[in-house]
């Protein structure tokens, strides 16, 4: 298995409860998984934990067979190869397009970085805009333009939170097919979490259902999708 | 035993070291202080124990809380009348009101010794041209009254300016509520503005307090006994740090017996700015009588706090600005700046190490941090003197033993170098830097950082990348604030700067001391139209800022 997640348990600092008490998944090389779960499930949670961002109490993941975390093994975030594209894009305000996108591109020589990043901003269909600001983007190409900074460095795992959260209703349905495609051209493996089931569905190859950080179902999205409507009906 | 070791080894990074180390260094000198108080006495201080203590503490009370009750008169009626109502001059007033928080204390005191005392310019019209002699007994402003008077006009700015950004910040809802009930403007004022405010008012003249109690410029020159002048004199004059250790160590008692009370009395309620404005507050437009006598009362007080003592000092920087403006003159500028510019350099550093640690780490021990940071600000200048000169003797005793085993020749000697004044303004000023970073990382957010991360970076390296670039404007804030704070400072500077070293503040002060009032003018002016300067700009900025 590509991505290996097994028995992680984690707790904030301030927090009465654990927000995961014993979390395993494992994702397949390719596979765009979808997590989805009401808000404060512990979705972002898991994320923060796959990246490196929080440390679980315990447990473990690997991916690729590297152990990135695990024992006494805590690797940190900027070598973990896990892309991550924030809810609120986090595209740096005082860099261009250009430099955002160039931002993570390290072991290579200034022609090679010129390069990935005209390949990048083909592939998100934005050559024109290299030398813009982020304020000077609508929310969609922003959004476009995480997802090229984030896919650059070639990480192993590439995880979205709520990436659609920002994007009104129509652009949202458009940025997410458009999504699929360019993920699956990439061959990326890739998490996803979101609390809309439709988001879901259309991304996914497989969507993991989560209530209070617990795995409830696993599944093709039209498995999943019937259980966990009649939950979050219920629970709404 | 494994969740231990993880523990720390993610726990011990450059951030945490660095800041762990700069804590110290702000402790060390409070734990001395708080250790002498409990070490074995002299006969000295069983002497200033036994008759003079009491005179201190009388007078330091004294002038705190009528201090404390006039500026908070001053600066509440203010706050309201700017707050409430539309009257002429208003949109002047609102900002020249904060301005006579440019004039530092000890400045503005022998600006209006000179100008009631004999040879003064009231007196001697009075004289000249009416025929008139007065009594000398009451036009002289060198005794308690008038350093209450001096304290209170010069610092009301503090409880201006923070009740009047709480009370912009209220929804109008309140005050109409109270309107609709049928009360007047005046009932308004005592049952529904005073009791909300309450929390912004005991901040605020906390500060003012805190100000009086770093005092020493004031006190001395009025030749009133208060703490400070008694730490410094028990040293100075009596040689007896050990004393002086002591009395800053009761003074301690003091600041903290006012920051309980301050925590008590606040109420539960901080004053917090809510940033959701529902609907601000509409100012009642004025006509008449009324709406000129708010104006008048307002210009009455900037003409007291601002205007007369300026124009005296300008017409006596224009009178004396021959024999005083020379090269050495020009030094002392350059000798101001430089060490106002390394101050304010090393601690907007220190400021982004700790900030950036906290903010990364929230933990109960990054909270004590915090907390200790901006605790030197409480601490009065003449205790902060008194504990480091006590530890750079003792550093250099060890330096000394150190340059003999390896048989060298002294290479410095940190009591007499620029070192230990700096370390000074560190410890009192870091506060300061530390708020202005602190609400700039706060702005930020850690998503930035989180990113950079992401991509590759370490902390060390998003820090430069990062984080320091989207800081400029926090940076360049706390930078000038500091930079003003230790322009005007006294206290320190008097009793640590380094032989043949001065600044405009301690070239001044000796002046005014020397009875050479005119001269004292020009370095004073500087120091006034810098600090008005950025005061100006920032009350523009301030007001600039989207709600
Ligand atoms: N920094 C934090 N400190 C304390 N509790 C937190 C923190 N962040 C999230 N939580 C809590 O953890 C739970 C899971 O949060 P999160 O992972 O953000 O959920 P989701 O992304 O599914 O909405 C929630 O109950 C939330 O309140
Ligand atoms: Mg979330």
């Amino acid at each position: 298995m590509f991505v290996q997640i097994k028995n992680l348990q984690y707790q904030y600092k301030n927090a009465a409860e654990p927000v995961l008490k014993d979390f395993s998944l494992t994702i397949e090389q390719g596979e765009i998984i979808t997590i989805l779960g009401e808000s404060g499930s512990g979705k972002s949670t898991i994320l923060r934990l796959l990246s490196g961002l929080e440390t679980p109490k315990s447990g473990s993941i690997t991916i690729n067979n590297d152990v990135i975390f695990g024992g006494n093994h805590v690797m940190p975030p900027e070598k973990r190869g896990v892309g991550m594209v924030f809810q609120d894009y986090a595209l740096f305000p005082h860099m261009t397009v250009e430099k955002n996108i160039k931002y993570g591109l390290k072991k290579m020589s200034r022609r090679e970085k010129q390069q990935r990043m005209e390949e990048m901003l083909e592939l998100i269909n934005m050559t024109s805009y290299k030398n813009r600001y982020p304020y000077e983007l609508s929310g969609g190409q922003q959004q476009r333009v995480a997802l090229a900074r984030a896919l650059a460095p070639a990480p192993s795992l590439l995880i979205f939170d709520e990436p659609f959260s920002n994007l009104d209703a129509n652009l949202q349905i458009k940025i997410r097919d458009e999504l699929r495609g360019i993920l699956k051209k990439t061959g990326i493996t890739s998490i996803f979490v979101t609390h809309d089931q439709a988001d879901a569905k259309a991304i996914a190859d497989r969507v993991v259902f989560i209530e209070k950080g617990v795995i409830k179902q696993v599944g093709k999205p039209e498995e999943v999708l019937g259980c966990a409507s009649l939950v979050m009906w219920a629970n709404s | 035993m494994r969740l231990v070791v993880r523990t720390i080894k993610s726990k011990l990074n450059i951030w945490a070291i660095l800041s762990l180390i700069f804590i110290a260094i702000i402790l060390i000198p409070n734990g001395l202080i708080a250790v002498n108080v409990f070490t074995e006495s002299n006969e000295n201080w069983q002497h200033i124990k036994e008759y003079l203590l009491k005179e201190y503490i009388t007078n330091t009370v004294i002038l705190l809380s009528f201090t404390a009750l006039f500026s908070m008169m001053i600066g509440v009626s203010l706050a309201w009348f700017v707050t409430m109502f539309e009257f002429p001059f208003k949109r002047f007033f609102k900002w020249a009101l904060i301005l006579p928080l440019a004039i530092p204390p000890y400045i503005g005191a022998y600006a209006y010794h000179g100008l009631i005392n004999y040879t003064g310019i009231i007196q001697s019209t009075l004289r000249n041209n009416f025929d008139v002699t007065v009594n000398q007994d009451y036009f002289s402003i060198m005794n308690n009254q008038g350093a209450i008077f001096i304290f209170s006009i010069f610092l009301f700015p503090y409880v201006y300016t923070i009740t009047k950004a709480f009370l912009q910040n209220q929804s109008s809802s309140i005050i109409e509520n109270a309107r609709l009930l049928g009360s007047s403007s005046f009932e308004t004022f005592f049952r529904v503005i005073l009791p909300i405010s309450r929390a912004a008012i005991v901040g605020s003249v906390t500060l003012v307090v805190l100000e009086v109690l770093n005092d020493y410029g004031v006190a001395n020159y009025f030749g009133i006994q208060t703490f400070s002048t008694a730490i410094f004199r028990t040293w100075y004059g009596m040689k007896d740090l050990d004393s002086a250790l002591k009395l800053a160590g009761a003074l301690m008692f003091l600041v903290i017996f006012i920051l309980l009370l301050e925590k008590f009395s606040r109420g539960r309620r901080r004053y917090s700015f809510s940033t959701t404005k529902v609907k601000p507050i509409q100012p009642k437009k004025l006509r008449g009588v009324k709406a000129w006598l708010l104006a008048g009362y307002c210009f009455l007080i900037f003409g007291v706090a601002f205007l007369i003592p300026f124009t005296q000092l300008l017409y006596w920087a224009f009178l004396t600005f021959e024999s005083v403006y020379s090269s050495e003159f020009i030094q002392l500028i350059y000798q101001s700046v430089f060490i106002a510019s390394i101050a304010s350099i090393l601690i907007v550093i220190i400021a982004l190490i700790i900030g950036n640690y906290t903010r990364l780490h929230k933990s109960l021990l990054t909270s004590f941090i915090s907390r200790v940071t901006t605790l030197g600000y409480s601490i009065p200048g003449a205790a902060i003197a008194i504990s480091i000169i006590t530890i750079f003797v003792a550093l250099d005793g060890y330096l000394a033993d150190l340059y003999q085993t390896l048989q060298m020749e002294p290479v410095i000697i940190l009591r007499t170098s620029l070192v230990m004044l700096v370390s000074a303004y560190i410890i009192r000023f870091l506060a300061i830097g530390y708020n202005a970073i602190d609400a700039g990382y706060e702005k930020m957010g850690n998503t930035y950082t989180e990113a950079s991360r992401t991509l590759g970076f370490s902390t060390v390296k998003t820090f430069f990348k990062v984080d320091l670039p989207m800081m400029k404007p926090a940076i360049f804030g706390g930078f000038i604030l500091v930079f003003i704070d230790v322009l005007k400072e006294l206290p320190l500077t008097l009793f640590l700067q380094p032989f043949n070293f001065a600044t405009l503040a301690t070239q001044a002060y000796k002046y005014a001391n020397d009875e050479r009032v005119h001269e004292a003018a020009l370095a004073s002016i500087l120091i006034i139209i810098v600090s008005g300067i950025f005061i100006f700009v920032s009350h523009k900025l301030l007001e600039k800022e989207p709600a």
